[in-house]
């Protein structure tokens, strides 16, 4: 149970470095972290339930981080050549 | 509930290390604090009886996942980008009651939650006993070879993303004014 708490604390603070950062890679950085949470909320519930099949989602979970981490990082990189900026501030041209 | 002193300790740890992860203003020492939190996940992991899971959480998560993320910081500090260090939190407070509200929704749904009585035995969550599950026809091969898939597209995604000029130029919108011609290299 204490780490179900955990997860929900983790996920709050991520929730709050993607607020409050100001460049794409920190924001990038905290949605990490509450990938991370919503990971181990599926560990210590299949500790609670008994089932291993949430341990395998969590594998597959780490497996769909690495190619995420990999292409975001490849459109940050992108777009810093493009516009020499990753302040999400500025890079507003998909904002209504 | 009983909970355990050296639980109460980790479960501060990793909220002091989620805490520098958004709030340091050095995006090297944000990562890092990130391996701390990752390290720390990965030994409640084993406590958890997923040792499987906590082995691959320290080679994939705090190894290569954050090894990238350093990389791709250190790069963009080294073309001069702002990567962190005077960034401007709008309304932090705005985004903490935000926050705060999210913690105390989960946290409300939690303690509604009543655990099973005695839960089976997971076999320590080695992998003599997830690799039943996930090459299993009927359970998890379909997901485990489409995961597979989307490494290969991921890869090949990230390689043609960051190629030079070539594929760029041939992508730029010739009518935007706001899009300068590269001055800064940030590749190899």
């Amino acid at each position: 149970m204490i780490w179900l708490l955990a997860s929900a604390l983790l996920f709050s603070l991520g929730a709050y470095g993607v607020l409050t950062r100001r460049t794409a890679i920190l924001v990038f950085l905290s949605i990490e972290l509450m990938l991370n949470a919503a990971a181990l909320a599926l560990v210590s519930l299949a500790r609670l339930t008994g089932s291993l099949d949430a341990q395998v989602v969590v594998l597959f979970i780490i497996a769909m981080a690495a190619a995420e981490v990999a292409v975001g990082l490849g459109l940050i990189v992108a777009i810093f050549r493009r516009r020499e900026t990753t302040n999400i501030d500025e890079l507003r041209q998909l904002r209504w | 509930m009983s909970v355990g002193f050296w639980e109460m300790v980790v479960l501060f740890l990793l909220v002091l290390s989620g805490l520098a992860v958004v709030r340091l203003q050095n995006a090297v020492h944000a990562a890092l604090a990130l391996i701390a939190n990752f390290l720390l996940v990965a030994g409640v992991y084993v406590a958890l009886e997923a040792r499987f899971v906590a082995m691959i959480q320290i080679i994939v998560y705090a190894g290569a996942i954050v090894v990238l993320f350093l990389f791709v910081i250190m790069l963009l500090s080294a073309a001069n980008a702002n990567v962190g260090l005077d960034l401007l939190p709008r309304l932090p407070w705005a985004a903490a009651l935000g926050a705060l509200g999210l913690a105390g929704v989960l946290v409300y749904g939690l303690i509604r939650y009543q655990p099973a009585a005695n839960p089976p035995a997971l076999g320590g969550g080695l992998p003599q006993a997830l690799g039943p599950l996930l090459y299993d026809p009927e359970k998890w091969l379909f997901a485990l070879l489409a995961v597979g898939f989307l490494l290969l597209v991921a890869t090949v995604a990230a390689v043609v993303l960051v190629e030079p000029e070539r594929i760029l130029a041939a992508t730029t919108h010739p009518a935007h004014p706001s899009q300068k011609e590269e001055k800064v290299e940030v590749g190899p």
